[in-house]
């Protein structure tokens, strides 16, 4: 897949293929780029935002085959055959993710900035506990930082969202 | 952004350490990135090359061979806070495992990046000391393995020779009834303090003593002169002898003031959660629920 004997005066790309919120993407991508910028500057998906870059903030974050990943600080050619999830892919076409409408619901942002890796952490946690507690919430959320200082608020949604995925699941057994 | 450099991942280890070696200064190993790729963005290091470690299969397990754990030094931290090897065979790693940055840390950084990064402010470490474990490391000149007390050598810095990576760390569990702790005050993701104890007890007195120490000084260690002090002692004398080791501590651990606290915070500190760990560590022995 690399080529690793070439001068270092060409840039080294992979040749990589991918699935962006289930739709495939493929192309050439030089090593060094980052998943962050594959996806904002390649794709053209700018939901997932740059912050701190230093693993931090939690604002770059999406789901690479479900697991939380600092978007910033992943080598996109990473990615190549996996799944990626980001915050344009959460809901379910026009439909709101029940995070989303929590969020909206409970005014969890001001800026907003942090908003769509707040919501990434979220849907995660949730994939993995549907009966979180705010001791929890705060375990999977220390990584994603609000200097809206809106995190009752973001906490609240996220048992709301839980509630709700709990009662919709109990209805639909799967 | 991240200035060019390229990739190179051999399958096996002797490839990895042959490469290592044909690339010298040039090229830095790369596990999970978590570390090594912030140093890059802050221009610290400039590697030509990297040496992606991750498609070696056997540095991706956790496996117990009857005796040990034997971890794969590519595992991530998230495989290892989950594994439930981890939790019968040494609980005290996983608790430090749940505590590693923030959950996307977890799911990118591996054990032996974090080792081998030996940035004193981190938690397996401080863990694995109590547990007395060692490491495997393999170069062109073949494998050898070391204590971990032994591959810990300063900040940033380990006994690896230039052309050598970590491969494996093995992890030894506490003998029966014995019982542990692993004790963290936090700031900024980064632990200021941990502390780590292991014991077993002796009709209401301390028995065996391990106690670790992480992130005041250069390097996480072992309180070999205090454990011997310890033993035989009740539990309120035992704190009592921490809370007076004041100086011991101050002359062992070396402590470093910097953005976390400052020097005589973290002695102060280090006296209270080992005398937390103790006690809760003691209360573990006889088998824990």
């Amino acid at each position: 897949m690399i080529d690793g004997e070439a001068r270092l005066e060409t840039v080294q790309t992979v040749a990589m293929s991918l699935t962006v919120n289930g739709e495939p993407w493929s192309g050439e991508v030089p090593v060094e780029e980052v998943l962050l910028d594959l996806l904002r500057g390649r794709i053209g998906l700018t939901g997932t935002k740059r912050g701190c870059e230093s693993e931090v903030c939690g604002a770059c974050e999406v789901l690479v085959d479900g697991a939380p990943v600092s978007s910033c600080n992943y080598l996109a050619f990473e990615a190549d055959g996996r799944s990626i999830t980001t915050i344009e892919g959460v809901g379910d076409g026009e439909q709101l993710h029940p995070v989303q409408e929590a969020f909206i619901r409970n005014a969890a942002a001001q800026c907003g900035y942090c908003t769509p890796g707040q919501i990434m952490s979220a849907v995660a946690l949730l994939r993995e506990d549907l009966s979180p507690t705010y001791e929890s919430i705060a375990h999977w959320l220390v990584g994603n930082i609000c200097r809206c200082g809106c995190y009752p608020a973001i906490a609240r949604s996220i048992m709301e969202a839980a509630s709700e995925l709990r009662d919709s699941t109990n209805d639909h057994p799967r | 952004m991240l200035s060019p450099f390229r990739v190179v991942t051999p399958t096996t280890i002797p490839e990895a350490a042959a490469e290592l070696d044909r690339l010298g200064d040039a090229a830095q190993i790369y596990a999970g990135g978590a570390e090594l790729l912030l140093l890059m963005r802050h221009g610290l290091l400039e590697p030509d090359y990297l040496v992606n470690i991750k498609r070696v299969p056997s540095l991706r397990g956790i496996d117990w061979d009857g005796q040990a754990l034997r971890i794969g030094a590519a595992v991530t931290h998230r495989e290892l806070e989950q594994a439930a090897l981890v939790h019968d065979h040494a609980p005290t790693l996983g608790e430090a495992e749940r505590h590693v940055g923030n959950i996307r840390v977890r799911n990118q950084g591996t054990l032996g990046g974090n080792l081998c990064f030996a940035d004193p402010h981190a938690d397996p470490g401080t863990a694995l000391l109590v547990h007395d474990a060692t490491v495997t490391v393999e170069g062109a000149r073949g494998p050898r393995q070391l204590p971990l007390d032994d591959f810990f050598v300063g900040t940033y810095e380990t006994a690896l020779e230039p052309s050598e990576l970590l491969t494996e760390v093995q992890v030894t569990p506490l003998p029966d009834g014995w019982g542990w702790s692993f004790e963290r005050l936090e700031r900024f993701y980064r632990p200021t303090v941990n502390a780590s104890a292991a014991v077993s007890a002796d009709d209401g007195h301390l028995g065996q003593v391990r106690l670790a120490v992480g992130c005041v000084g250069p390097r996480a260690l072992r309180l070999r002169e205090l454990e011997d002090k310890l033993r035989g002692l009740r539990l309120a004398d035992a704190q009592r002898a921490i809370a007076q080791s004041g100086p011991y501590l101050e002359e062992r651990l070396e402590p470093v003031s910097d953005l976390l606290g400052a020097a005589d915070y973290k002695i102060h500190v280090t006296s209270v959660l080992l005398g937390r760990a103790l006690e809760q560590a003691l209360a573990g022995t006889g088998g824990r629920q």
